[in-house]
């Protein structure tokens, strides 16, 4: 069991009899530091999404499945293949990527947890962290050098966030990619 | 009269004093009152809740107060709970284990369905209420529970306000008299017509004790109207003695400001309290709404979190609120909210005089706000719309 505030995109909750993979989350407060956590789900059975919200502290079942560690090998619309350490290549469909597919780019070598479900592949769980090249951002607004006052950024794999106004276009950042926060500079 | 087929239970579990219970006692009421319901609210802390409904006995176990049933919630629940229509936790309480159980079971159950299960959370004017309200919550059981979201847009669940509270404040309003009747009913004295009057119903913060230095220089006499609480906690150094041996109508004066020491009252009351003061300094939720239904200038001390997010949905709120006014007189007003909320002293005084020239216009905007805020429909009324979809979506 997870808390609802401990799942990210990758994983699988069983809800009602069935699997359903976790796209996205969105966590927001509430009153008295309450959080709520929104989760955008796909049923691994049958061709279905949903919207669904917890409290953070609602325990949410997460099933364990078959994982392997895999690389990101290519793209074949409208699938993503990844590779194990044995060369085996799986399918997954992008659109089980949820938010995680804004972060896939070509040569990246980041170990991903890839998740069966009856032999399928249906989930693709990122590294906690990720670094990757800011390719947009607008130059410094006022020369801060603190890391308080934040900018929107767009990275490699398309994934846009928050950035500290330091941050240039074509630098390296490291990204928290449970919660799509910029940790650092690198 | 339609006859009352559908009962609601309203859990609610008090956390601040008179928060969530002040909310979920002002919905069983008004649903109670505005539609054929029959309500049971189950509540932990009856003493508290004894405070602001003075005929409430605390040591009974069920008694039956204005339409409503008032159960003591208990843990393991002492009172057996048969499942009704609909089911609503208040502000994120943890319904009883045998409660979930029976709901589970009627899951399971071709005979019997749950009752709507509902999660009315806390109000808030961030923009990301509006994607949240009204989604469902799967639980593992197969149950779906739906989170409610008060809100000031119309994608929310709304704000409560009973159908006939403007017309109530609006009555009282036009006649001065009413004001000074109710201060000598508090037992307050020495507040005349023209007369400033502020009341305070706030947490500790250090601006308070900055607007009262101020206040004791006006040229005008401002009385203060504070009840035994966290607010005094400020004012220490303006007390003859300590907060606990202050008595309900004492005075304390320093030059042109009377700090009065209000009486616990009723909602009611505290209503009429909020009509008749020219500027409320309020906290919480429930008192931050009632100040708005007031239609007078106000102060909201907002309930402080972690990382100073509070001053998230302040920022939230006085976007939405200073929508239609002036910006120079929105950026004063809301500058001096979050100057409060920061407890800056010297910065809360400085809009304070940056205001005082636009407190008409301040004056104007509070009476339109109501209006604008409810757009056409109060809480009670969209749950009761809500509560209607999901029961004909499950038809269907």
């Amino acid at each position: 069991m997870k808390t609802a505030h401990e799942i990210r995109p990758g994983n699988v909750i069983m809800l009602n009899g069935s699997p359903w993979v976790v796209q996205k989350t969105e966590t927001t407060r509430s009153g008295r530091n309450a959080a709520i956590v929104k989760l955008k789900l796909k049923n691994v059975l049958i061709d279905s999404s949903t919207e669904s919200t917890f409290k953070g502290d609602d325990k949410l079942d997460d099933i364990i499945l078959e994982r392997l560690e895999c690389t990101y090998s290519y793209y074949a619309d409208p699938m993503f293949v990844f590779m194990d350490a044995e060369y085996n290549q799986y399918d997954v469909e992008a659109d089980n990527l949820g938010d995680a597919a804004a972060y896939i780019v070509d040569g990246m070598e980041d170990t991903c947890n890839v998740t069966f479900y009856e032999g399928k592949a249906i989930s693709v769980e990122l590294p906690i962290t990720i670094v990757r090249e800011v390719t947009y951002t607008e130059p410094s607004a006022r020369g801060d050098t603190s890391g308080k006052v934040m900018k929107p950024a767009t990275i490699a794999g398309g994934a846009t966030l928050s950035v500290a106004d330091f941050v240039k276009t074509g630098d390296m950042i490291e990204v928290d990619t449970r919660t799509n926060e910029f940790k650092k500079r690198v | 009269m339609t006859p009352r087929t559908q009962y609601w239970d309203i859990f609610c579990a008090v956390v601040d004093n008179y928060g969530d219970i002040g909310v979920s006692w002002r919905l069983a009421k008004q649903l109670v009152l505005e539609y054929p319901l029959i309500i049971n609210l189950w509540v932990d802390d009856l003493f508290s809740f004894s405070h602001i409904l003075p005929q409430l006995d605390p040591s009974l176990m069920t008694q039956y107060i204005d339409g409503i049933n008032i159960h003591q919630w208990n843990t393991p629940l002492d009172i057996v709970y048969i499942p009704g229509h609909v089911i609503i936790e208040a502000f994120a309480c943890k319904l009883p284990n045998i409660v979930i159980e029976q709901l589970n079971q009627r899951q399971d159950s071709l005979d019997a369905t749950p009752p709507l299960w509902l999660n009315l959370e806390y109000l808030s004017a961030e923009t990301w209420v509006d994607e949240c309200h009204g989604l469902p919550s799967l639980q593992t059981s197969g149950l779906k529970k739906f989170f409610y979201f008060p809100g000031f847009t119309p994608k929310t669940g709304g704000l409560i306000c009973e159908k006939a509270l403007f017309n109530e404040r609006e009555q009282w309003q036009s006649h001065p008299q009413n004001k000074l009747d109710l201060f000598t009913q508090l037992g307050l004295t020495g507040i005349h017509n023209h007369d400033e009057v502020i009341s305070v119903f706030s947490y500790e913060t250090q601006a308070l004790a900055a607007l009262c230095a101020l206040w004791q220089t006006s040229e005008h006499k401002i009385h203060l109207l504070i009840p035994k609480g966290r607010s005094l906690r400020s004012l220490i150094h303006l007390l003859p003695c300590p907060i606990e041996a202050l008595v309900s109508g004492q005075q304390i004066v320093h030059q042109s400001l009377t700090l009065h020491i209000l009486p616990m009252t009723d909602q009611q009351g505290f209503d009429r309290l909020l009509w008749s003061c020219d500027l409320n300094i309020v906290r919480g939720e429930d008192s931050f709404l009632r100040a708005q239904w007031a239609a007078k200038p106000f102060i909201w001390h907002i309930y402080p979190q972690e990382d100073d997010y509070h001053l998230v949905k302040l920022e939230a709120f006085m976007q939405i609120y200073c929508d239609n006014l002036a910006p120079e007189i929105a950026k004063s007003w809301s500058m001096l909210n979050v100057a409060f909320n920061q407890g800056k002293q010297s910065d809360v005084k400085m809009h304070w005089h940056n205001l005082d020239s636009e407190r008409l216009a301040i004056l104007h905007h509070a009476q339109k706000w109501p209006n604008i805020a409810l757009n056409n429909a109060d809480l009670a009324t969209r749950l009761i719309q809500f509560v209607q979809s999901c029961e004909d979506a499950a038809l269907k």
